[in-house]
């Protein structure tokens, strides 16, 4: 998926995965010299969407920083793994929805924040449309 | 597991993370910016009230204008109260806060009059700014009357579907409008539903986006 300027894709073929399945796959943004890079984040989070206020957990997240001493290398594509949880499984329904998806949140000297998403289904839950009569 | 097109859960263009003040951003009168309300309330000694009834962008207003009363070096201080909260749910205390600080309430009519006294009282002696969300006018400079229109509400949902459909024409948004009294959050909260019920039926006409990019809840 390309937006925002960061191209994000899963190594294995297909969105849809089993609780407890490894993800892997990687990130690019090449829009950003070296030495304008801050921060990378790396998040698999989900988020409840609905009429509802949202409410949302980080699974994985992973920080890289340059003042830290972490090397962001815009030229080659960064990583993201991990291993997905039982729960919760992604849901469509009318009032509510679980989403899951990978974020990539890339800081820049200049202030500027540019954040990137990879949606994807965790479980095999029936959506409300494909449950109706 | 194979991946079926629908490897996420659809959008909704009306769900609450869209139309979030902050996420649906405020229309400004023509001639009238952030900054230059920001202005106006700098003149006024950090003091200052937006006024208008319910659903008519006062907290979408005050969410485009905290990222610039922040910029100018003031602190904030972002007490949101809701129904039956008859006090403020923070102690505003002036020797605890970063100065200048401005105090910044939405939904200033639900406190008690106790309590909104208190309140300008900390303010007034603690040299702290107080800019107010309210319904009726009280004593303090008015910063701005939000309004909303058929017009304007019409364009903030042709927006949030992103040009794209026509779910509902401009006639429609009126009637409902008309119905919700002028309320926006109210009619907006009714199209969730209209989309949903669309999804449902197989009748709409609206490609449905998988996810957004710019939209998302806060992250870690």
């Amino acid at each position: 998926m390309t937006d925002s300027n960061i191209t994000l894709r899963f190594h294995a073929n297909g969105r849809a995965f089993h609780p407890g399945e490894e993800i892997s796959g990687e990130y690019r943004f090449d829009w950003l010299a070296l030495d304008e890079i801050q921060a990378v984040e790396v998040s698999v989070l989900w988020y409840t969407d609905g009429k509802g206020d949202t409410d949302m957990a980080v699974h994985d997240f992973r920080r890289i920083s340059a003042e830290e001493g972490g090397w962001i290398d815009p030229r080659r594509p960064g990583e993201f793994r991990t291993v997905l949880p039982n729960s919760p499984l992604s849901y469509d329904g009318a009032i509510l929805k679980i989403k899951w998806c990978v974020r990539v949140r890339v800081f820049s000297e200049r202030g500027k924040e540019v954040v990137g998403e990879l949606p994807f289904r965790l479980g095999a839950v029936l959506s409300v449309k494909a449950a109706a009569p | 597991m194979t991946a079926p097109d629908d490897f996420a859960p659809a959008d909704n263009p009306f769900s609450a993370r869209h139309v979030r003040p902050g996420a649906l951003g405020f229309r400004f009168p023509a001639g009238q910016s952030a900054t230059s309300l920001v202005d106006k309330l700098q003149q006024a000694g950090w003091r200052g009230q937006i006024v208008g009834p319910h659903g008519t962008g006062k907290s979408t207003l005050l969410a485009s204008l905290l990222p610039v009363i922040r910029a100018v070096g003031r602190s904030v201080v972002h007490v949101e109260l809701h129904d039956g909260q008859r006090t403020l749910p923070v102690a505003i205390a002036p020797a605890r806060l970063t100065r200048p600080a401005i105090v910044v309430v939405d939904g200033y009519e639900q406190l008690s009059l106790p309590s909104r006294l208190h309140l300008s009282w900390h303010c007034r002696c603690g040299g702290l700014g107080l800019l107010i969300t309210t319904h009726r006018r009280v004593r303090l400079p008015l910063l701005l009357e939000t309004r909303m229109d058929a017009d304007l509400a019409y364009q903030l949902v042709r927006d949030l579907l992103d040009n794209k459909a026509d779910l509902v024409g401009p006639e429609e948004i009126a009637r409902r409008l008309d119905q919700r009294d002028g309320n926006l959050r109210e009619v907006l909260f009714d199209l969730y539903d209209v989309y949903e019920q669309g999804r449902l039926t197989r009748r709409n006409r609206i490609p449905l986006p998988h996810a957004t990019e710019r939209k998302g809840p806060p992250c870690k």
